[in-house]
């Protein structure tokens, strides 16, 4: 793609030398800027690819165990979660721990990227005072970080998995994959807005343990969405209302689909829920998640990029 | 959209490629504004009360700046500190954008504003070289392919596979310059780093950057290193508040800035602090014609006059003198003892004047005058007036620099002209007039 100089078409020139090719107007302007900044961010990868080996490698870094440590929470999690839930408190799905965690592991993905990213920006003040670079790989290098945690600790945990559930988990990996890959768009929209709103907004880091607390539970991973469809009291409508709207509802649900297979109602009291092998998702469901995940990456990135223009006088 | 209309490519445009039909760097009618909050609300309360009257002051750190740069040139920026040179780089730079006007780079930017940027103790240095390459801008082959000039430049081999952490501070820059300097770029932005490491990594960063520079390519230092400015750059644009007061060749740039400029330093702080034994009451200069002086020619004859007065019994006292130019740098120090002369006995309440002769042997430029009382071994300080006086001296044709040196030229051998009514000295105040006058 080209753009013209001075002297061609409806471009004018203007004092001072200026290159006036740099700011034409309307759909060209918005196609020009779009270009440049893929450019830029195509000239960036090395950055990312470095920024994300940074994180892995500090993380995992001086510990022989390394990576086995960052399993311990989710594994730790499900222990206690099974225990409470299946032993105390009853929630009727087959096969507890792989169901708790076949969504947990999804939820941690989009909270760690978050919690990563919004202290990016901050964070990382004198680089941003002093060198130039596309700001938005700081909280991307958080979110591919997490990924890549995500995309081993589901190797680590698949024999379990295929074990409870049979080998439907590995003959639909598809599912799963797809799941991931719409949940990572989403996930970096959000940890994108995060780390640009912070800049300006530092309460949002004080804010962000309440506000990943309440979404845990608004979030389909210790119950299964079927049973608050099924079981909840009618003055609490709106309450499934929220959860069936709740973007992340359907990423972990899509995400569950493929790992643990699915959960329906059944209408019956005694065994209220019923629960199938892994399945391929439906259209509906696929459409709905590519949606949010395409509605979160571009509003998540417009603010961020807004915001960063200033970055280097907020931090 | 005729055939031989020139065209810019994305790359162009996105800052990865060179296009030689525009100039290097353009900068036009730029302004750039920071808002100092005077009290940033803490508490809760506080905040809600004042949540829409936050009270700030716009400062603009650049105003109304316009130059444009060639490919090629080597141009230094100077100013004193707060003239905004440093938020003119991040502008080059792209880390900031102008509040208004525009910049426009030509070609692959790289900066030197801070050497190391990025660096994470817990890496390797290995590990360090690729993600500060990253960080500015080079691809994973590019840093393949200079990875060992890199190490054998900074001279970290043996430490390559250690942490960063474990450098000494010195190494760590040295590494970070290393790194910096191997982005080749187009354009290169430096600011003040001239001064980092031992000599000898000192020169082999000047060769570096005359290496560059005779490469051919932009430019860009900032410094307060006049001498390393003079010897690096072809032009100097001079900063003074955000604006631009002269913009041409480094010789005339440096030598403005160190008579207008440099020498104009903080704002008077002519008092004493803490007397003992002997109070100065008061120091006045005086010129020849025993009028207090603030202005004079070069060369010409000064006495400080300085009143004491004691506060308790002194058997002797010793006065001491300084002047010194605005920007610090010492000139000359005199104290009365060092000449076997020395005030007292003084009974409290007694006063004395002391005059200090001399000559300023000096050239244009602002210049000040700091006195003491010292016991007569000089040992111990009983009172300081750091900036008792100012003067300045005028411009005036002859000699640029420091020091009147009084030298006279003669062609002693071979044929010799006149060019001129003598008058023409190598000061651009004339022309710094003029363009005041027209701005």
């Amino acid at each position: 793609m080209v753009v013209e100089a001075p002297g061609g078409g409806e471009v004018t020139s203007q004092p001072g030398g200026i290159d006036a090719a740099l700011v034409p107007s309307g759909p060209r302007r918005i196609a020009l800027a779009v270009s440049i900044k893929l450019v830029e961010l195509w000239r960036a990868r090395e950055l990312l690819v470095q920024l994300v080996r940074k994180e892995l490698k500090v993380r995992y870094r001086n510990s022989a165990l390394g990576f086995l440590w960052s399993m311990l929470t989710p594994v730790l999690m499900t222990a206690v979660f099974s225990v409470v839930f299946t032993q105390i408190v009853r929630i009727p799905v087959d096969d507890f721990p792989a169901f708790f965690i076949s969504g947990y592991l999804v939820w941690q993905f989009l909270q760690n990227s978050c919690q990563g990213a919004i202290h990016s920006i901050v964070g990382n003040g004198e680089l941003i005072k002093k060198v130039y670079f596309p700001r938005e790989v700081l909280p991307l290098s958080h979110v591919f970080a997490q990924l890549i945690h995500l995309l081993l600790a589901l190797l680590v945990l698949s024999p379990y998995l295929v074990y409870t559930r049979g080998l439907d988990v590995l003959v639909h990996l598809p599912t799963t994959l797809l799941a991931i890959a719409l949940l990572t768009v989403f996930v970096s929209g959000i940890a994108m807005w995060f780390a640009g709103v912070n800049v300006i907004f530092r309460d949002l880091q004080e804010l962000f343990v309440v506000i990943f607390q309440v979404w845990f539970y608004a979030t389909p991973v210790i119950y299964p969405l079927a049973l608050v469809t099924a079981q909840i009291d009618e003055r609490f409508a709106w309450v499934a209302t929220v959860i069936a709207i709740n973007p992340a509802t359907v990423f972990v649900e899509l995400a569950r689909l493929g790992l643990y297979g699915s959960v329906s109602a059944t209408g019956d009291v005694v065994a209220p829920l019923t629960d199938g092998p892994p399945a391929w998702p439906n259209l509906v469901a696929t459409g709905v998640a590519t949606g949010w995940a395409l509605l979160a990456f571009v509003l998540g990135y417009l603010v961020f990029l807004r915001r960063s223009r200033t970055f280097a006088k907020e931090v | 959209m005729s055939a031989d209309t020139p065209r810019r490519s994305l790359g162009q445009l996105a800052g990865a490629a060179l296009d030689p039909t525009q100039p290097a760097i353009v900068v036009d009618q730029v302004t750039e504004t920071f808002r100092l909050y005077h009290e940033r609300p803490s508490g809760l309360k506080e905040r809600l009360y004042r949540m829409r009257r936050a009270s700030y002051t716009d400062f603009n750190a650049l105003e109304d700046v316009s130059f444009t740069v060639q490919h090629g040139e080597s141009v230094a920026v100077i100013g004193p500190n707060g003239s905004g040179k440093s938020t003119l780089l991040k502008l080059l730079a792209r880390i900031l954008p102008p509040d208004d006007g525009t910049v426009l780079t030509n070609g692959r930017v790289a900066s030197l504003l801070e050497l190391g940027a990025g660096f994470h103790g817990d890496l390797t240095g290995r590990e360090n070289i690729r993600l500060n390459g990253a960080i500015l801008g080079l691809s994973g082959a590019e840093i393949a392919e200079r990875f060992d000039e890199i190490v054998d430049f900074a001279g970290v081999g043996h430490l390559l596979d250690t942490a960063v952490r474990t450098y000494s501070s010195g190494l760590e820059v040295r590494l970070g310059f290393a790194v910096a300097v191997m982005v080749d770029p187009d354009i290169l932005l430096v600011d003040e780093v001239l001064a980092v490491g031992d000599a000898e990594f000192q020169e082999r960063s000047l060769e570096r950057m005359r290496a560059f520079r005779d490469e051919g390519k932009t430019f860009l230092l900032v410094s307060h290193d006049l001498d390393a400015v003079r010897d690096m750059c072809d032009r100097a644009i001079v900063l003074d508040r955000g604006r631009v007061v002269f913009d041409g060749p480094v010789t005339e740039g440096v030598e403005l800035y160190r008579q207008r400029v440099a020498t104009r330093s903080a704002p008077r702080v002519d008092r004493q602090r803490g007397a003992r034994q002997v109070a100065i009451d008061e120091v006045v200069l005086v010129g020849a014609d025993g009028r207090a002086a603030t202005e004079v020619p070069p060369s010409a004859n000064l006495a400080a006059r300085i009143r004491l007065r004691a506060l308790t019994h002194v058997e002797v006292c010793s006065v001491g003198m300084v002047i010194s130019r605005g920007d610090g740098t010492h000139l000359y120090e005199l104290h009365t003892t060092w000449q076997g002369v020395g005030v007292g006995p003084l009974e409290p309440g007694q006063e004395a004047t002391v005059e200090v002769r001399f000559t300023a042997h000096l050239l244009a430029g602002h210049y000040a005058l700091a006195c003491s009382v010292t016991d007569a071994s000089g040992r111990e300080t009983w009172a300081v007036v750091v900036d008792a006086a100012r003067f300045a001296v005028q411009p005036a044709p002859g000699g640029a620099g420091l020091v009147d040196l009084s030298a006279t030229a003669v062609v002693t051998d071979g044929p010799a002209r006149r060019t001129g009514d003598g008058l023409v000295g190598p000061i651009p105040l004339s022309r710094l007039q003029r363009r005041q006058a027209r701005g």
